[in-house]
């Protein structure tokens, strides 16, 4: 079959919508890969093709329907007056809407009570910004001071009942024994090394009393250093 | 199809709600033909509510014995962009003298809204332009056939011309809106 370059333009839709029989088919085929002239316009028009399925739907306006529903039925009618306030009414009487109420109460007198204001006593200075801030500021302070104090008392018991418990662990020699060492090491040391100054022991045996007398006026404390 | 028969008939007893269905289902494919029509995003949406307001005003004069209310609506769509086409020829002329004149800023996205050219710049601006370009016979013809998606038939009875004429303006509209796109620089890749 022979194909003329009129006919490739002619055709060229059929060809690229798959209407074409298959001897037109191979005649199209043969025609347009030779043809200078018909090649790259059949290359532009199936490259079109391509683009403009490919481009995808506007979004329409957002006001667009509405207007269109303005125009064919009517501006849609305004409420005034006291059905307003009952439409509103109505609106808000749903369980979602009381839920969410009561919540954002709660969270407010949590807010308003960590704030400082008082519920007994209640000043609209208080609700000021500045009063707020002022109040809250002092509140975090004061819950700072409170728990490093907290903090502070637990560390000193700890270390009072970690060093009676230390002391009462000592292994006491018999009164009257003396330690026996080898002779060629100093006295009262097991390791060489030289033995601790009289000074040294003094302040040691001195802590321990102390540690004692505030054991003894913690009650906490009490039953463990009476043993 | 059938929906829309039945929605037409709850209309046309009165049903307001079954109007804003119709509307709601059909605003976006009459407003993407309006636009790529006209190329403005402004006379779309005044045309798109043209249409409405034309078929709220001849509901009763469908039968859907004819044909779909898609067809019939884009029928009636199309009838407006040709009117609106005539009505604006005048100010076309004027503006391809303008075009004549050597200006410095780009005709295409003058008068654009920043929304609108966003949008080109997503969906090709290029094959808007040339779109607008081409006669209104071979235009209406590839974007109903090409942007639509409508069968030949469907084309047939919106246009009302016999099915070889249908063919050829397709066809026709495809070489020139190429050749259009190569002008403007587009290749194929």
């Amino acid at each position: 079959m022979t194909w003329t370059c009129e006919q490739t333009e002619q055709r060229l839709s059929d060809y690229l919508d798959g209407l074409l029989n298959q001897a037109e088919q191979d005649a199209f085929d043969a025609h347009a890969n030779l043809c200078e002239r018909c090649t790259p316009m059949v290359a532009r028009v199936s490259h079109l093709l391509t683009k403009l399925h490919g481009m995808e739907e506007l979004e329409t306006p957002p006001r667009l329907v509405y207007s269109i529903l303005d125009k064919t039925l009517g501006p849609r009618d305004s409420v005034s007056g006291w059905r307003t306030v009952l439409r509103w009414v109505r609106a808000i009487a749903s369980p979602r809407f009381v839920y969410g109420a009561v919540s954002v109460a709660a969270t407010l007198m949590v807010l308003l009570t960590a704030t400082g204001f008082s519920w007994r006593k209640p000043k609209m200075a208080d609700l000021s910004p500045v009063n707020v801030y002022r109040n809250a500021d002092r509140q975090v302070h004061l819950v700072f001071a409170r728990g490093s104090k907290f903090v502070s008392d637990l560390r000193v018991v700890y270390e009072i009942q970690s060093r009676l418990h230390q002391e009462n662990e000592i292994p006491t020699t018999p009164e009257g024994t003396l330690p026996q060492s080898p002779p060629d090491k100093q006295p009262g040391r097991t390791d060489g090394t030289r033995p601790s100054s009289p000074r040294q022991q003094n302040r040691a045996n001195g802590m321990g009393h102390e540690l004692e007398v505030l054991a003894a006026e913690l009650p906490i404390l009490a039953p463990r250093t009476m043993q | 199809m059938e929906q829309d028969a039945q929605l037409v008939q709850q209309c046309l007893q009165g049903e307001g709600s079954a109007w804003e269905e119709l509307v709601r289902r059909h605003t976006r494919r009459i407003f993407n033909i309006c636009y790529r029509f006209t190329g403005n995003g402004t006379d779309a949406e005044d045309l798109s509510q043209e249409v409405f307001l034309r078929v709220y005003r001849t509901l009763g004069s469908y039968r859907s014995a004819h044909g779909g209310f898609t067809t019939w609506m884009t029928s009636v769509t199309r009838n407006l962009l040709i009117d609106h086409y005539r009505r604006t020829k005048r100010d076309r002329i004027t503006d391809s003298l303008d075009d004549a004149m050597p200006v410095v800023e780009n005709k295409e996205s003058a008068g654009r809204r920043p929304d609108e050219q966003a949008l080109l710049g997503e969906l090709s601006g290029q094959v808007q332009a040339a779109l607008t370009k081409l006669s209104p016979d071979l235009r209406e013809a590839v974007i109903l056939r090409d942007l639509q998606q409508l069968e030949y038939g469907e084309i047939q009875r919106i246009l009302s011309v016999p099915e070889g004429t249908v063919k050829s303006r397709i066809n026709r509209g495809r070489i020139e809106l190429a050749r259009i796109l190569q002008q403007l620089g587009v290749r194929p890749s």
